[in-house]
């Protein structure tokens, strides 16, 4: 039965100069990724599905005669869904998403060393009866574990072209692309979409099929390597696995800090130096101001930054792409659950620490809507990188360097402290929002792929998307919002007869008076009031803000200096308490709008992170002033 | 549909799959109904299967998480699963080689 809405316009019009539209799909952790990566090259392009906020990750194939598209779809078992980005997956192949042509031709990805699940899928797909090849990846693995497979006797038996690749060795990828060269015409009716009506087959039947066929192309030791098994019976251990759990992610965040430092300071420095050339060499005026204090002090402030942001994806990239926080999610199911979570929430609220934007688009991987929601919910409490460097300045500013046990510095661990508190914070709120009603469990059926050494090209490619979507904030948002604050800063000028400083007589020093009072409670000062309003946009401009306000082009340790002299330090803890849980960040919002399609979530997620910061830096205040005083 | 928990009484051996421990060799016999799975259950059977929890499979216990010993982790087909208490509850299994005891 085949769908009814053909569209021959628009099937004659691609017909043309459009490029071909190749689509790769494959079980999660097939290595699919790191082949596309291999295939575009550098010029993959991240965006979203129209209406649906899932990553569409997309690129041109180099190297081919004809101009060709690869899209990288989410990972899935089955064309059979149980979760919303499976559900993408299979929307695409069949057409059914708006405005997203279906592809010419599907690459399914199969894992060699784990080929029937992966068979499973393609058997589904050779059903749809379209253009399709099969790319046996981690060949090179496979070959390791004694694994021999007859790829010429598997394409013949399958009638589908069967290509073996080795991501990080282009004779397979080259391979993969003559193979592709072979398709040079958009099919005819391309448009229509595809009906996929219940299982023609068991998938008993469909096993028989697969082992005859492993039976008679392939040849595998019934062991996986022994090191594999031994570092899962430690690192899966119920309580050794948590101490190593633990101990990485320490080291993670004392990396972070520490030695992330030199490089960030040695970046300030030089941001110090350009400040002070363009002093010396320009004549003092509006055009020496607006360079030194606006776009200096705002976007290098920012910049500086960029070493800690990039170590943390790099360890988050590391961690994922071996293969462990699968294991981290098993270790951490049992008592998420006891959350409303589970070990499924795990990975995007780890990816939140980086951002919570793609952490609140990965929780499509969840089945439970209930699950999911909470998991959004509670997203935006792991601290983002864009957080850190407030807490950096912060931190630097009124925290002494000190040694603790010897190997601790004091800085590090109150780094590690405000993390742990997002942390802790979104337990209880998970908790609170849990609500034990009578309801379905869903399964956690969580595959634990094999171990793998990171592959250097796919960190790197992966590493570099990430530094290159920071670098446009940086150009783009906070250069804009250094400039604007930069404006509300300096005019209107002081007047002839000012005895304060010029900055409490411009527009920042008005808006920055008005919001005092709700604040004062907090013991913000309207310095502090007015760095809030643009870290709307972007939390780190909340450093160029002081900056700007405070009128210091020194870089972060001129800023520092400056903070520590004007704020108290229970007035510090608060402002870094109110960080800890604010949504600032109009995007996190937009993408929780989104992706829980509700303006009453919506509304709620706001409220709740605004009405926590504030209490938290109420009493963050209160009691440290008490404390110390 | 719910009061038969070994639904083949010929395998005297039978046990579900959330009951063995670890290291045991397994053969999977067939899938349980699974009443906490409510109207999804039929779905996670289906599943289960696409991942390998056919009959006549064999798998291995290879270790349990801290609380309560849940989740489980198993291997199947050369592939590594975490399942919860409540999945594994839906396998019904017999042991393969009896390495001394039991």
């Amino acid at each position: 039965m085949v769908g009814s809405r053909l569209n021959q316009t628009a099937a004659s019009i691609d017909s043309g100069n459009a490029p071909l539209r190749f689509a790769m799909i494959g079980n999660p952790n097939c290595g699919k990724t790191s082949l596309f990566n291999c295939l575009t090259g550098a010029r993959a392009k991240v965006a979203n599905y129209p209406g649906v906020t899932v990553e569409r990750r997309s690129g041109m194939i180099s190297g081919l005669a004809n101009n060709a598209e690869l899209l990288d779809l989410p990972g899935t078992y089955s064309l059979f869904v149980t979760s919303p980005d499976e559900q993408v997956a299979r929307d695409f192949i069949l057409g059914n998403i708006q405005g997203e042509a279906r592809p010419d031709l599907l690459i399914a990805v199969v894992d060699a060393t784990n080929l029937r699940l992966g068979l499973r899928l393609v058997m589904e797909l050779r059903s749809l009866n379209r253009p399709l090849i099969l790319a046996l990846n981690q060949m090179d693995a496979a070959r390791k574990r004694g694994i021999t497979i007859d790829t010429a006797g598997l394409s013949q038996d399958m009638g589908i072209p069967v290509i073996e690749t080795v991501a990080v060795n282009s004779q397979g990828v080259d391979a993969l692309k003559h193979e592709l060269d072979q398709y040079t015409h958009h099919q005819a009716g391309d448009t229509q979409r595809l009906t996929l009506s219940d299982r023609q087959e068991s998938v008993e039947a469909i096993y028989d099929k697969i082992e005859s066929l492993v039976r008679a192309h392939v040849t595998q030791p019934a062991n996986m390597p022994r090191w594999q098994d031994r570092l899962d019976q430690v690192v899966m251990h119920p309580v050794l696995g948590l101490m190593v759990l633990f101990s990485i992610l320490l080291v993670v965040f004392q990396a972070v800090f520490a030695w992330a430092t030199p490089i960030a300071d040695s970046m300030d420095a030089g941001f110090g130096v350009l400040g002070g050339l363009l002093t010396q060499i320009l004549p003092a005026g509006i055009l020496r101001e607006f360079l030194v204090n606006g776009i200096i002090a705002g976007v290098g402030g920012v910049i500086v930054f960029l070493p800690q942001i990039i170590l943390l994806f790099l360890f988050i990239l590391l961690l994922e792409d071996s293969g462990y926080l699968t294991r981290a999610a098993f270790l951490l199911d049992r008592p998420m659950r006891g959350l409303g979570l589970s070990g499924r929430s795990f990975i995007p609220l780890l990816s939140s620490f980086a951002c919570a934007v793609p952490g609140v688009m990965a929780t499509r991987t969840i089945s439970d809507p209930r699950e999911r929601f909470i998991t959004i919910m509670v997203a935006p409490l792991m601290t983002c990188s864009a957080r850190l460097p407030v807490y950096a300045l912060i931190i630097s500013a009124f925290i002494p360097r000190q040694t603790v046990a010897g190997i601790f510095n004091l800085q590090g661990l109150t780094l590690f402290g405000l993390y742990f508190a997002g942390v802790v914070s979104a337990a209880l709120v998970a908790w609170v929002m849990r609500r034990r009603q009578t309801r379905e469990e869903f399964p956690l059926l969580l595959e634990l792929p094999s171990y793998r050494w990171p592959m250097a090209y796919h960190v790197y490619i992966g590493l570099r998307e990430r530094v290159w979507i920071f670098m446009r904030r940086v150009g783009t948002i906070i250069l804009s919002l250094s400039i604007i604050l930069w404006f509300l800063a300096t005019y209107p000028g002081a007047p002839a007869e000012a005895t304060r400083p010029a900055i409490e007589y411009s527009f920042a020093g008005m808006l920055g008076s008005w919001m005092e009072p709700l604040f004062a409670p907090l013991g913000f000062n309207w310095q502090m009031c007015i760095a809030l309003i643009p870290a709307m946009g972007a939390r780190e401009v909340a450093v160029s803000a002081l900056a700007t306000v405070y009128a210091v082009a020194g870089g972060e340790l001129a800023l520092g200096s400056a903070l520590h002299s004007s704020w108290s330090l229970p007035v510090a803890f608060a402002y870094l308490a109110w960080f800890v849980y604010a949504p600032q960040c109009i995007s996190t919002i937009a993408v929780v709008k989104r992706e829980t399609n509700s303006l009453k979530s919506t509304a709620l997620f706001t409220v709740y992170l605004f009405g926590l910061a504030y209490l938290a830096a109420w009493v963050t205040y209160q009691i440290s002033a008490l404390l110390i005083h | 549909m719910n009061s038969a928990v070994f639904p083949d009484a010929r395998h005297a051996a039978s046990a579900r799959l959330d009951q063995c421990r670890k290291g045991a060799t397994l053969r999977v016999i067939g899938l349980l109904p699974q009443s906490l799975f409510g109207s999804n259950d039929e779905q996670v059977g289906l599943r289960l299967k696409e991942l390998g929890f056919l009959p006549g499979a064999q798998l291995k216990v290879i270790g349990f998480g801290l609380f309560g010993g849940d989740p489980m982790a198993v291997q199947i087909n050369g592939t590594k699963f975490a399942l919860r208490r409540a999945e594994a509850a839906k396998i019904c299994v017999e042991e393969v080689t009896v390495t001394g005891g039991r």
